[in-house]
């Protein structure tokens, strides 16, 4: 006979109140790791987004607000706001290698929302490394054709030849790009003068995006440009941390949410045990007589909620990291997550699934520790008085 | 004479506190030989089991002490207080109070590792003293699935595990038919004559005379202490 085997032989006494204070504990830690393995996956997908955008600087009209700021990531539609003639002072700002504007228009299609985008063909192709999976790209920087993303083409099943109208004008579909894993997947490609005289804004574009010459003078550039014309500048990394910041705000009070569920598991874990402490009143005498400490008591039920938190902890885990990837897909769908073309990838590094398992074995330690007081603090006399 | 293995020294014993106290026991003294067969007796309510409790270090006395060969049990810590219940002292109880969700050799097992001993020790031991009761073929039952005579059994075998110099049995026969009751008695009568001390409480004088000495309290003191013979 050791603690483990006693303790192991009392947990299974109860089978139903077993499994119910077990599956609390469980369900809620599955909720806790199902949220922040989605918010490890979200935060990922972003840095990558972030990093395809391939600039160093990111030029934008005065005062935009951080969710402006992020659809220049997702290719949501933005106001019209810089002249072209900046772009011409921004191209000519020493230390800038090139200087690419963007216009983001949206359309409907067949009743579905699809970005526009106007660029300068060339440019875009160097910045971005385009290929075509199928057809061709622009002849002419003014022509008025479109190139669609890959899972524009699958999604409505377009190949060159087909027809794409932009606000009741009809332009033919020259190609459909590869794959690139990145909101370009999602989004059709038109000339910016077309994109600019179809949507009647000639002569201006939404943002630019600017790639330096020297990664060191990210900062001086940025000064310069700001001097040289009236607009807004943001390196990628402050544009990375301002989004980071509002799917994290999002992502830990939902997480603040499930931990609320884990702890109301933990308070099932007092609750089991108080009522074990009092059922086993009687028994608890018995130990002592037959010589039990108190310590051992102490030990023993302190030992049984410690198993619920190791088991609840590696069952939700399981459960969590499942509920992830079946749920992830719907729990993410939004306007953001749509845009990055694929659902987040749920991830959870090992550092963090440590942390998660020292959460759950934690806390019911803790919850523990109430009952095995009253457990150790009965006397043999008073504990064998109840029959 | 032979030396004492149990003192108990003016031993007072009040429940409560204030006007709602009232005294289990006022000063009790009694001696207890070793390798004698004591038994007390007495109206219910009257503090038998009380003194047992005081005299197994179960409870402890309000004033008074109570000592076990050259150990003061109302001093010692509730650590070795228990330490000493496991290893010197043997309670058997009315109710036999074994685990139900363990079998009748893990009963007597827990008992072994509370004494200290090893987990693959414990086991071989356990299964000797249930053999010494005759049950070795109910090493697996758990309590349900036994007699109340063979719980008794085992119960004594779990008291006996940490071959303690004493046995304190609380109503042992008070559960149990007569058969049952003729065979536990014999078995202590062969405890008795390998020389284990034995107190034990009943009302039931058939059982008493089998002791040496039979102890009668009443209103908390001791009344009539007779010696078999007398």
């Amino acid at each position: 006979m050791n603690l483990p085997k006693l303790v192991w032989r009392n947990l299974l006494r109860r089978k139903g109140r077993f499994i119910f204070t077990l599956g609390g504990v469980a369900i809620g830690m599955a909720a806790f790791v199902t949220l922040l393995t989605i918010g490890q996956g979200l935060n990922r997908e972003i840095r990558r987004q972030v990093q395809d955008l391939g600039a160093n600087l990111v030029v934008t009209p005065k005062g935009w607000c951080a969710y402006e700021q992020i659809s220049v990531l997702t290719g949501e539609q933005l106001p019209e706001a810089i002249p072209m003639s900046d772009v011409d002072k921004i191209r000519g700002v020493p230390g800038v290698k090139t200087a690419v504007p963007y216009l983001n228009e949206k359309t409907a299609f067949r009743n579905r929302p699809v970005p526009i985008i106007g660029v300068w063909p060339e440019a875009m192709r160097a910045l971005q490394k385009w290929e075509l999976a199928e057809g061709r790209f622009f002849n002419d920087v003014a022509e008025p054709a479109v190139v669609v993303g890959s899972a524009i083409a699958k999604q409505f099943q377009l190949k060159p030849g087909d027809e794409f109208t932009v606000r009741g004008k009809v332009l033919p579909i020259i190609g459909v790009l590869r794959e690139t894993g990145t909101k370009d997947d999602i989004a059709s490609f038109v000339p910016l003068p077309v994109v600019q005289s179809i949507y009647e804004v000639q002569g201006k574009v939404s943002f630019v995006a600017v790639q330096v010459e020297d990664l060191r003078q990210v900062d001086a550039v940025s000064l310069r440009i700001q001097e040289k014309a009236n607009v807004a500048v943001v390196s990628d990394k402050q544009l990375l941390a301002s989004i980071l910041s509002i799917v994290g705000t999002v992502s830990t009070a939902m997480q603040a949410v499930a931990a609320v569920g884990v702890l109301a598991a933990a308070f099932g874990i007092v609750n089991t045990l108080l009522t074990a402490v009092y059922e086993r009143r009687r028994e608890i005498g018995i130990l002592q007589a037959v010589g039990s400490t108190r310590q051992t008591l102490f030990a023993a039920f302190l030992l049984e909620s410690g198993l619920y938190g190791l088991f609840g902890g590696v069952l939700g885990v399981l459960i969590g990291l499942l509920g992830a990837y079946v749920f992830g897909p719907y729990l993410t769908d939004n306007a953001f997550t749509a845009s990055l073309r694929q659902s987040p990838v749920p991830s959870l590094d090992g550092a963090t699934l440590l942390w998660t398992f020292a959460l759950s074995e934690g806390l019911a330690l803790v919850a523990g520790l109430y009952p095995a007081y009253r457990a150790a603090k009965l006397t043999p006399v008073e504990a064998m008085r109840y029959a | 004479m032979p030396e004492a293995l149990i003192r108990v020294e003016n031993v007072t014993k009040v429940y409560g506190s204030g006007a709602a106290s009232a005294a289990a026991l006022s000063g009790v003294c009694l001696q207890v030989e070793r390798g004698s067969w004591l038994a007390i007796m007495g109206p219910s309510g009257h503090g038998k089991s009380t003194l047992l409790q005081i005299m197994g270090g179960l409870d402890r006395p309000t004033s008074g002490q109570v000592h076990l060969d050259d150990m003061e049990l109302s001093n010692l810590g509730p650590a070795k207080l228990a330490r000493t219940r496991a290893r010197a002292i043997g309670f058997v109880f009315q109710f036999f109070n074994l685990l139900p969700h363990l079998t009748a050799l893990e009963n007597i097992e827990l008992a072994l590792w509370f004494g200290g001993k090893r987990s693959d020790e414990g086991r071989a031991r356990a299964i000797t003293l249930l053999d010494s009761v005759g049950l070795a073929d109910k090493a697996h039952l758990p309590p349900g699935a036994l007699s109340g005579g063979q719980q008794q059994r085992v119960a004594v075998a779990r008291a006996l595990a940490n071959e303690p110099e004493i046995l304190l049995m609380d109503e042992p026969t008070g559960n149990l038919d007569s058969t049952s009751e003729a065979d536990l008695l014999k078995l202590l009568g062969s405890l008795h004559e390998h020389g284990r001390t034995i107190v034990m409480v009943t009302h039931n004088l058939a059982v008493a005379e089998h002791a040496q000495r039979v102890v009668h309290v009443k209103d908390g003191r001791i009344e009539r202490d007779r010696f078999s013979g007398d």
